[in-house]
């Protein structure tokens, strides 16, 4: 956090190696977020710059008296989100559609697969794909508490809500996830969640 | 404790966040109720799937993106800068071309009989310097011949006085033969082993002439 305050004041006194070192700090964890958020690498690359574009111009505007500087990137980070669902919805809405295809033709087929262990990769593909299917506002809470093990207080900041409405997503977004995987799970063969290496 | 209450309280549960009364209650609505303990069951198997995904790497080439999108092209700093400058110099090539140069410089202004602290501008005639330096880089070579020349003469000498004693050695140890009737007592003088290579190399060690002008170190 010091380390971040120290590496600010030199961003803001024109010293363009501070920056790089703060987006080396910063740049993983919220590529992770675009990433489990939009599920694409392409897209979450390219929404991670725009968000370090925006944070480049407004970075005067952060007030560390307000929180930390991670919960305010990670604020700006998840708005920008929002308007980046927003503004894509209907290409998803198309391309959703598209995804929904090859796991209705499974369901359908005569022969399933052979119950076995899922592996490592393909794990991380349901844990996406069952992301994908929950609505953006319980999607981010559970990315921001499961995924990027953020406490409730720093979600409810960065979501801009009461923390009480933070517990309440979580747990639906947590309740619909477990059903979603479960469907998932049983399309593809059961998978024990604690069994990856 | 009625399904819904399950429900809304299972991340609570999950978490390890309820009260003893409230967990004990939702426990035994769990033991009586196959649907709800199942559902708890795909919430735990969830979050633990959640938890135990890996945080994805993002492509190396992102930094550098972002960075070119926002400040473009880098200017480094001050100190890096510096640093540019001072880095080859700590380059172990160049570091041992100057260190050899530093080297040779001061033999030449050492046997150019030049004075650092004094130096004059009569000093960078060749005319000037160049007697001095040819002067002083014979002395050295008289001196190393002298030495080298001394250096063999002191193995030589070595090597007779080993000689004799080992010679000595073997006449103690021979049986003496009884002298002939009415012959001499006297033993026969000590024969001197002959040098490896005489005098024709020990000659006169630069210099180094014995009393008459003669070697010392020659045989007689």
């Amino acid at each position: 956090m010091e380390q971040d305050q120290e590496l600010l004041n030199r961003c803001l006194a024109g010293e363009d190696s501070a920056w790089e070192a703060l987006l080396s700090v910063h740049t993983r964890r919220i590529y992770n977020i675009c990433y489990r958020f939009t599920g694409r690498v392409e897209e979450a690359e390219d929404v991670a710059q725009e968000v370090f574009i925006k944070v480049f111009q407004t970075l005067r505007s952060y007030d560390a008296a307000q929180g930390s500087f991670s919960t305010w990137l990670n604020r700006v980070t998840r708005n920008h989100l929002v308007d980046h669902y927003r503004r894509t919805r209907k290409e998803r809405a198309t391309s959703s559609l598209e995804d929904e295809l090859p796991a209705a033709e499974v369901k359908s087929g005569p022969q399933l697969e052979p119950a076995r262990p899922l592996e490592s990769r393909e794990r991380r593909e349901l844990l996406q794909r069952g992301l994908d299917k929950l609505s953006p506002d319980l999607r981010e809470a559970v990315i921001l508490r499961d995924l990027q093990d953020l406490d409730y207080e720093e979600i409810a900041q960065v979501l801009g809500v009461p923390q009480g409405t933070v517990k309440s997503r979580i747990n639906r977004g947590r309740l619909e996830l477990g059903r979603v995987l479960k469907r998932m799970e049983g399309v593809r063969g059961p998978a024990k969640a604690g069994s990856e290496p | 404790m009625t399904h819904l209450d399950v429900e809304n309280l299972t991340s609570d549960y999950l978490e390890g966040l309820l009260g003893a009364e409230v967990k004990r209650e939702l426990e035994s609505h769990l033991r009586l109720c196959p649907a709800c303990l199942e559902m708890v069951e795909d919430v735990r198997q969830a979050m633990e799937l959640c938890q135990a995904a890996p945080a994805l790497e993002p492509a190396p080439w992102l930094v550098s993106r972002i960075m070119l999108a926002t400040v473009g092209e880098r200017r480094p700093s001050w100190a890096e800068r510096l640093a540019a400058y001072i880095r080859p110099v700590f380059h172990s090539r160049l570091a041992y071309g100057i260190a050899m140069a530093v080297f040779s410089f001061s033999i030449i202004v050492n046997a150019a009989g030049i004075s650092l602290r004094k130096v004059t501008v009569g000093d960078l005639n060749p005319l000037t310097w160049w007697p001095r330096a040819d002067r002083a880089a014979n002395l050295y070579l008289a001196r190393l011949e002298q030495f080298a020349s001394d250096l063999r003469v002191v193995y030589e000498v070595e090597s007779r006085i080993q000689q004799l004693r080992s010679q000595a050695e073997e006449e103690r140890k021979t049986p003496k033969e009884d002298p002939p009737a009415g012959g001499s007592s006297k033993t026969a003088p000590l024969r001197l082993p002959a040098l490896a290579g005489n005098a024709a190399w020990v000659g006169e060690p630069f210099g180094h002439t014995g009393p008459g002008g003669t070697n010392s170190y020659s045989t007689p």
